[in-house]
């Protein structure tokens, strides 16, 4: 009996940790982007960016990115966003995480990558999506100058919805430039599969 | 609210020069400790011979820069045409992290070209072809396995036959060449530059691919004079010590 018991907490436990590692990502986790313009489906790469695809999982799954605004939107390079709500206000974060630029993964037109500070090891909600194959972001050492931008996921659907917002007129708002005069609201956030 | 973040280059410190010292020593203590990071553009020293050199002023300044970046101020180092030999012992020592000749920032979102000016300045052919075999792992090397005293001795030497080559060079040799810092800026993606070693500090405009942009050359300091350009409230301004 006493074995039984046993077998069966092993059991249950494997079982609840497997289905947790699920939720948080698989290789072919979707995560859908509703924005203002449209819909975004992105295509998230947990095996080579898991440190990034976990991160950016927990702001979705705790609903953080819902109206939340592309705050920085250049044609021909990038269209950033995910860290400032609709009344252009910076939201409280988590903890940074690692730099891991240095997967493979290129800054290709349609991927997305960790947004950051000057500081490598810096991003923490905010991403960005490319334009265009932007090579000058990519990893090339692993020194101060050489750490590039992490990408962890690929648009896979909805990428006529990141060009229709590099169509939107941009202006100065709070000390930033390049920011969209209406806003383009990430009015939902949520995974798909 | 941001940190301010400080750009500095040109200090020739050496043991001749005690007034930019402490100018130096002061900053560190005071002003740079309210910062939330400081570049320095190359030419900290007059002469760097190698991490083993513990003359003064080497190891006051190495001590008062490792108090700051224990305080929790970053300091990023560019290596000039006078320090290049700076390496990891002297980084480790001091929490000092060298970037690449070529380094970019984001300051507010702009991307910004930091670099020490040396190899902007094309037109000096001789320096050019001096700086490719001086960086060259062998060359240094070689310089580095000499005892401290001969390369003390080498050193006073170089400066010399420096100062009297210098006499000779005309302006515009000595100063960037244009084309270059636009390939250079385009390259990087950059439509701002920061850069010192010409002494020639000045804010100048110019045009790329029909964008404006602009180069800021920083100061070198001098007995008399000290300057800091301060990215602060995402603008900059100049501060003299």
């Amino acid at each position: 009996m006493r074995l039984f018991i046993l077998a069966a907490m092993l059991l249950s436990t494997t079982t609840l940790s497997f289905a947790k590692e699920n939720l948080m990502s698989t290789p072919t986790t979707k995560v859908k982007l509703t924005t203002s313009l449209g819909t975004i489906t992105v295509q998230l790469n947990a095996e080579k960016a898991p440190l990034s695809t976990a991160n950016f999982l927990t702001y979705v799954n705790e609903g953080f990115y819902n109206d939340t605004i592309f705050h920085r939107v250049i044609p021909g390079f990038m269209a950033q966003g995910g860290g400032f709500d609709t009344s252009f206000s910076q939201k409280t974060t988590h903890a940074a995480i690692k730099n891991e630029a240095n997967n493979g993964l290129l800054n290709k037109r349609g991927t997305l990558a960790m947004a950051r500070t000057n500081v490598p090891d810096s991003a923490t909600s905010q991403f960005f999506i490319n334009y265009k194959d932007n090579d000058f972001l990519n990893y090339t050492s692993p020194t101060v100058s050489g750490w590039g931008y992490a990408v962890f996921a690929e648009v896979i659907d909805g990428m006529d919805v990141v060009d229709a917002m590099a169509k939107q007129p941009t202006g100065n708002k709070g000390g930033h430039q390049d920011v969209p005069k209406t806003d383009i609201v990430i009015e939902k956030a949520e995974v798909i599969e | 609210m941001n940190k301010d973040i400080l750009f500095i280059s040109d200090l020739h410190l050496g043991l001749d020069k005690p007034e930019i010292t402490k100018y130096f020593l002061n900053f560190l203590k005071n002003r740079a400790r309210d910062a939330e990071a400081v570049y320095i553009l190359g030419d900290l020293f007059d002469a760097w011979i190698g991490d083993d050199d513990r003359t003064p002023p080497n190891q006051t300044i190495r001590d008062h820069l490792k108090a700051l970046t224990d305080h929790g101020v970053s300091v990023f180092l560019q290596l000039g045409n006078r320090d290049f030999l700076i390496g990891t012992l002297f980084c480790n020592e001091t929490g000092v992290k060298i970037l690449s000749d070529y380094h970019v920032i984001e300051l507010n979102g702009i991307r910004t070209l930091l670099t020490h000016g040396d190899l902007l300045c094309t037109d000096d052919i001789a320096y050019q072809q001096f700086r490719i075999r001086a960086r060259s792992q062998n060359w240094q090397k070689q310089v580095l396995s000499k005892p401290l005293w001969l390369r003390l001795i080498a050193a006073r030497w170089y400066r010399l036959r420096s100062h009297f080559h210098k006499r000779n060079k005309s302006a515009t040799i000595m100063d960037v060449n244009h084309e270059t810092v636009v390939n250079v800026m385009k390259e990087h993606h950059c439509l701002r530059l920061i850069h010192g070693h010409t002494h020639r500090p000045k804010k100048h405009y110019l045009t790329i691919d029909n964008q404006k942009a602009e180069r800021i050359v920083l100061s070198d300091w001098r007995k008399n004079y000290a300057e800091v350009l301060c990215w602060s409230d995402n603008t900059f301004k100049i501060e003299t010590l």
